[in-house]
């Protein structure tokens, strides 16, 4: 899967952070399977960018085509495929249930997608360490570790493109190369491509196009 | 796709206890009450029919003309100008009438029962017939005469039998005996063996078959278009008020037992489509209780669906694995309403009607099919609602 971005950019950005940019308001063509990093300080719009490609947020002018389709026409079923089937997301945020457990939070998206069994699962919890805290409250569990389960929640599913936004924030220079080496080799074997989205470019990141926001 | 008890932990169906327990009860009670409206409808039927010998939807009356101080001694009998006014008038299908003996008639039950009386005889076209056995046929020349007898009349001799030393018949018995037709004319008497072949619950009268009595008024009364004094009507409604108003404006005298039963089923009728339709009311009130506990699940549960659906549930899906959960709480309330009409039934078959056996022991199929499709309504409903609830997030 291919993705275009053809002069977008969000509704609400003040015309001095559009300026300079490398996306917003510029034909950018990212072609199937690249990693791509895209850096930018706070408050220019990266999350912005992640959420409009994901179809999560539609507040933008221009177009973007994810293989031909445009984002913001699809409808909630075509929404749902394209987020099943083609596009994973770590969002900054996280988005996690917080009541429920992390196992729980990882198997709500493998009973959507039945892509990976449990002890895959278990496997990627012992390689981002947090085997430990799968049975534990999500909301009790400290922000770098639920910011693991979320990768590893992510990776329950196909996809062509994996979207990451700051998702090592919160985590130590040796869980951070863990975690992005483990995210990698599943994009390896999906073949797909990688968008990470964070505040400094980073030289471990093997990127094959880096773009400033 | 994921079933419900994956996405379970996300959705917040607890409290609002109350709300769901007046949503069950209401729908159970709504559903035993309708269920046991047509259960009612349907044995009240079963019942009426055997009083009424309706047949294939139709009724059928006997009319005469209206005997007073006036008229009396006058012949007031129909010609066949007013048989076909009868045919003609409103709410009437079709109209015969009863043709009589025009000459003297006797029966005699041989040796097996000493009874020997002076009887009449009557014929009508065989479709006015509530029963017809095969054998009840004549052809000239022939020494059988098949006789339909009324079932009053049988019960009728039963009770005077035991009086007059007879021995009482049952209906079984009747048809057996064999008994003998004397025919009187000017040119002497002609016999005929006779034999009882069917009892008739719609006319009271003892029937020949029409040709039979057609070829003896001729042969010994010397009459072939006498008037006759009773014409029969089939009508769709023997209530329906056009009818009775012409009858009444006729002054043409109609046997109120006949549409008695008539007038029962319809009173009958009246309170069983009242019920019905609050029964209908109180489901609906059920359903609309429910569709507030939904709403109500859905906005306690927004964020976290809304989660769900942001990690690539589709709201569609979602909301048909939501409202399966609905599905086994919907199927006991209509089994438990299911088994509270077979209750009532059963009551009703052995302390109202009396262990009537004509009644079935077990609830109708329409009552099983009138409680699927409440199920499936309650089922289409749920997941509609959902549904909507859903796609607005």
């Amino acid at each position: 899967m291919y993705i275009q971005l053809n002069n977008i950019r969000p509704v609400y950005l003040e015309p001095e952070k559009i300026t300079g940019s490398e996306i917003w308001n510029r034909h950018v063509k990212i072609e199937a399977g690249n990693f791509v990093e895209i850096s930018a300080s706070s408050g220019r719009g990266k999350s912005s960018l992640i959420h409009f490609i994901y179809g999560y947020k539609t507040d933008y002018s221009g177009s973007i085509l994810l293989d031909d389709a445009k984002a913001s026409q699809m409808d909630m079923r075509q929404t749902a495929l394209l987020r099943s089937k083609k596009l994973s997301i770590v969002f900054q945020d996280l988005k996690l249930f917080n009541e429920a457990t992390c196992m729980q939070n990882i198997l709500v998206k493998n009973a959507l997608t039945a892509y990976a069994n449990e002890d895959q699962v278990n496997q990627m919890a012992e390689r981002l360490g947090v085997k430990n805290k799968l049975n534990a409250i999500a909301g009790n569990c400290s922000y770098g570790e639920r910011q693991r389960i979320a990768i590893i929640r992510a990776l329950q599913q196909p996809f062509e493109y994996i979207l990451l936004d700051e998702p090592f924030s919160h985590l130590d220079d040796q869980n951070r190369e863990q975690a992005m080496f483990l995210i990698m080799e599943e994009a390896e074997k999906r073949k797909a491509g990688i968008i990470l989205a964070d505040l400094e470019s980073s030289p471990s990141f093997p990127a094959t196009e880096r773009l400033k926001l | 796709m994921a079933n419900y008890k994956d996405i379970a932990p996300f959705i917040n169906t607890r409290g609002n206890g109350l709300s769901r327990f007046f949503g069950y009860t209401g729908l159970c009670i709504g559903t035993l009450l309708l269920l046991s409206c047509l259960q009612f409808y349907i044995d009240i039927n079963q019942l009426l029919k055997e009083k009424n010998p309706r047949q294939n939807g139709f009724d059928f009356i006997s009319v005469t003309r209206e005997i007073t101080n006036q008229n009396m001694g006058r012949d007031n009998r129909f010609t066949a100008a007013n048989l076909e006014e009868i045919r003609s008038a409103p709410g009437v299908d079709d109209a015969a009438a009863l043709i009589s003996n025009q000459f003297r008639a006797k029966v005699s039950a041989g040796n097996v029962i000493p009874f020997s009386t002076d009887i009449f005889l009557e014929a009508i076209n065989n479709s006015f017939l509530d029963t017809l056995p095969p054998n009840f046929s004549w052809q000239p020349g022939q020494t059988n005469v098949p006789i339909i007898l009324s079932a009053d009349f049988l019960e009728m001799y039963n009770i005077f039998a035991p009086t007059q030393g007879l021995p009482q018949i049952s209906g079984e018995s009747a048809a057996s005996l064999h008994v003998q037709l004397e025919c009187f004319g000017i040119s002497g008497m002609q016999g005929f063996r006779s034999q009882i072949v069917a009892l008739s619950n719609r006319i009271n009268s003892v029937l020949v078959p029409e040709s039979f009595l057609v070829w003896a008024n001729k042969q010994f009364g010397q009459s072939e278009n006498a008037p006759f004094s009773r014409i029969y009507i089939k009508t769709r409604d023997a209530n329906a008020p056009s009818l009775l108003k012409y009858l009444d404006e006729k002054n043409y005298h109609v046997n109120k037992e006949q549409t008695r039963f008539g007038r029962i089923k319809q009173v009958l009728q009246g309170i069983i489509a009242g019920l019905s339709g609050f029964a209908v009311l109180v489901i609906a009130l059920a359903i609309l209780l429910f569709a507030f506990y939904l709403k109500l699940l859905i906005s306690r549960s927004r964020d976290n669906l809304q989660l769900l659906v942001i990690i690539g549930y589709e709201p569609g899906r979602l909301g048909s694995q939501v409202s399966r959960r609905w599905v086994p709480a919907y199927a006991i309330i209509v089994l438990i309403a299911l088994a509270g009409a077979q209750f009532l039934h059963s009551l009703f078959r052995n302390a109202i009607a009396g262990g009537n056996e004509k009644l079935d022991p077990f609830i109708s199929i329409y009552s099983f099919t009138l409680a699927f499709i409440i199920f499936l309504i309650c089922v289409v409903i749920n997941a509609f609602l959902l549904r909507k609830e859903l796609r607005k997030l």
